[in-house]
């Protein structure tokens, strides 16, 4: 996979957890893995609230936040993320979901709920290495 | 005539084939190898892989099992070493439990689901939780935001488990309780079983199997919130100590190699981890006082049965071995029955993609087809909606009907271990038993199992297997049908229904209100203190928890107490 440069050959990067009480582990970790060998910053939380990661996002300076959850919390806490990331004055982190949800609820996470893109099951990993990497402009941010 | 041996005067040992038969065999198959094949054809072994790694050949001939002894290495079903199965007369006698899971919503929500699938013929009861009540918290904690009623049943308090079973006879139902953790697994049956009480079911009466694995709280799930591994594995041996001396009819553990494998390990480590798991709890009731034949007839394991179709029923066939080679030869036991594995099998819901969802009750038939073969007690097929949701009441009754053709229109139920003879499935058996046996000696070479966890070591493995397997289905050599392997252009958008979670915060709150107004708080802070006291001592935790239950201290409050006197463990992020 080829490594994703700039111009300031800054890496992106991202904060990965896992939402609330999921305890699926397999795709986030995967998603991770896939993601730092494509070159950039990965910085997996583990389990963590939707509090917790907008801390962790601040403090690690993120252009992204990824969540995964296959455990049905997907529009509630996904959602409250977004609005905690805005709330912080944090309206360039993007953020994209994973997991195991109803077509139509990735739909509406996407149109009304801030989230930039939602990877359902049997997503290829280049697609999301793409997604990400077409999100970020590295020159806007410090 | 099961106990002639061999004579051992007469030489050479009693194998299927005579050595003179293998000599022309193996004659034969030199010729056929170098004559009969292409250059292309040759140039294959070596290639052909099973799902865990062993090497496949092009063709199996009775060479490749030519040291096999059937009395000793096979025998009859019913007896040592139990290969073909663990009772003599298998599925003529009864045929595998039809057990679908049902939770969603509220118990109330569960219980009409569980009365649907009864009514619709099947045979025992699977009940699961969603994600505040296997990691212990009640429905409305903060944590729970967002989850409760989700992937599973909320429960709270012993009413919801009153409430899950109404109109059910808790004396002639089998019911498997999915309480992931050793923690809940104090908490939750004993709620079961006090239900029992108060409607008049002797607890001789109450069958069932709980879960209750301590890998599954460290490593098989995340969480933000962990036990650590001693204190689980402690909790884990308290369910099986009490459950064995009171519940005659119960499993108190379930090892859980499904979850393993689904999280990420091959059908070598799925066996040899639980295992391992078990002889960590056997040793450790022993050091308690117990006698191997006290618990081990009521000991019983959980398997995913993967796509390899036959490595997934030589591994049946071969942990039935395994078990019956530790039980009697490491452990001493007398009671044929504590020398049985006993398992539930659930197809693989990690093969399952959501592209294309009605292929999938292809997969599981065939999963389920291979359970059968492999001799299962008891089986879940996983619904064609299991990468969307819980399954819908529609998805859920083509599995039942699924299991149900199975039984009543294949024929496979007919005669005992089926596979049995196929020099492919025999050969791939013993390999399954050494490679099984190799992988327990390396656990208990680092410690035992509950020091592999505290290390990290598990994570890794599990980690390490997962990426070498997504970077299969990646690069394409790992084929999925409709994925990435004859992919349809225009199946981009999901035709089928997907569950919606019924509403269950606002149910679940006003119960908990009512609880708290009408229970006896005196009577609730003298268990708990109670039981606070006795996580630091040797005791037993499961009579302290039963009492708290009874006097209705909800899950939540017991498992925060957990949390508070044991402290946390950091889940290695790997």
């Amino acid at each position: 996979m080829q490594e994703v440069f700039t111009k300031m050959e800054r890496k992106i990067r991202v904060v990965m957890a896992k939402l609330g009480l999921d305890i699926h582990w397999r795709g986030v970790y995967l998603v991770s893995q896939f993601l730092k060998d494509a070159g950039m910053e990965v910085i997996y939380l583990g389990n963590k609230f939707p509090e917790q990661i907008v801390e962790a996002a601040i403090e690690e300076d993120a252009d992204v936040v990824g969540l995964s959850t296959l455990g049905g919390n997907h529009l509630t806490l996904g959602p409250k993320v977004v609005r905690l990331l805005r709330e912080r004055g944090l309206d360039n982190v993007k953020v994209f979901m994973g997991g195991v949800m109803a077509p139509k609820d990735a739909v509406a996470l996407e149109k009304e709920h801030g989230v930039q893109k939602v990877y359902l099951p049997d997503t290829p990993m280049q697609t999301i290495i793409d997604g990400i990497t077409a999100s970020v402009d590295l020159s806007a941010s410090a | 005539m099961l106990d002639k041996k061999p004579n051992e005067t007469e030489g050479a040992p009693e194998c299927l084939f005579s050595q003179e038969h293998v000599k022309i065999i193996k004659e034969n198959y030199d010729d056929w190898f170098n004559n009969s094949l292409r250059d292309a054809d040759r140039d294959t072994e070596g290639k052909y892989f099973t799902h865990s790694g062993i090497p496949i050949k092009l063709i199996y001939t009775p060479a490749d099992v030519e040291h096999i002894n059937y009395m000793e290495d096979i025998g009859f079903s019913g007896h040592p070493p139990y290969v073909r199965g663990v009772y003599p007369n298998m599925y003529r006698g009864r045929l595998f439990t039809v057990r679908q899971l049902a939770g969603l919503g509220a118990p109330e929500d569960c219980n009409e689901r569980v009365c649907y699938l009864l009514d619709h013929g099947a045979t025992g009861v699977s009940i699961l939780f969603d994600l505040p009540t296997i990691r212990g918290y009640n429905s409305d904690d903060p944590e729970a935001e967002g989850n409760v009623g989700a992937c599973g049943a909320a429960v709270d308090s012993i009413w919801d488990i009153d409430a899950y079973f109404r109109d059910i006879d808790l004396g002639t139902v089998s019911t498997s309780i999915v309480t992931h953790l050793p923690s809940t697994s104090l908490v939750i049956p004993a709620m079961y079983f006090t239900v029992a009480q108060h409607r008049g079911t002797p607890w001789t009466n109450v069958a069932g199997t709980c879960q209750n694995d301590f890998i599954m709280e460290t490593c098989v799930g995340s969480a933000p919130e962990i036990l650590p591994p001693q204190v689980s594995f402690r909790m884990q041996c308290d369910v099986a100590e009490w459950i064995c001396k009171n519940i005659p009819r119960w499993n108190p553990i379930s090892y859980n190699g499904y979850n393993l494998r689904e999280a990420g390990t091959s059908a070598v480590a799925e066996v040899g981890i639980a295992v391992a798991n078990a002889i960590a709890t056997a040793e450790e009731l022993i050091r308690r006082g117990m006698n191997i034949d006290e618990f081990a007839p009521r000991m019983s394991f959980f398997w995913d049965l993967h796509n390899d179709f036959f490595e997934e029923i030589a591994k049946c066939r071969a942990s039935r071995k395994v078990w019956y080679k530790i039980t009697k030869e490491r452990f001493g036991a007398q009671n044929p029955k504590s020398m049985l594995m006993r398992y539930h099998v659930q197809t693989a819901g990690v093969t399952l993609p959501a592209t294309e969802p009605l292929n999938n009750i292809a997969r599981s038939a065939l999963q389920g087809l291979a359970a059968v073969m492999g001799g299962c007690q008891s089986l879940h097929l996983d619904s064609y909606d299991e990468a969307y949701s819980a399954p819908t009441e529609e998805a859920a009754l083509v599995s039942l009907r699924t299991q149900q053709i199975i039984q009543a229109e294949t024929g496979v139920c007919n005669t005992v271990d089926p596979l049995a003879g196929s020099y492919y499935v025999e050969k791939l058996t013993d390999e399954m038993v050494n490679r099984i046996f190799d992988y327990v000696q390396k656990i208990e070479d680092m410690g035992g199992l509950v020091k592999a966890v505290e290390d990290g070591w598990l994570h890794r493995e599990i980690s390490s297997y997962n990426l070498e397997y997504q970077k299969k289905i990646e690069s394409g050599e790992m084929k999925i049908v409709g994925v990435n392997f004859q992919k349809s252009l225009e199946s981009d958008v999901a035709p089928i229904e997907v569950f919606e979670y019924p509403e269950t915060y606002t149910r679940q709150k006003e119960k908990l209100d009512k609880l708290r107004k009408e229970r006896n708080d005196q009577k609730v802070k003298e268990c708990m203190d109670t039981l606070r006291d006795m996580c630091h001592s040797e005791e037993n935790l499961y009579p302290y928890c039963m009492e708290a239950v009874k006097n209705l201290v909800t899950l939540g409050e017991i498992e925060e107490l957990f949390r508070e006197e044991f402290g946390l463990w950091s889940f290695p992020l790997v």
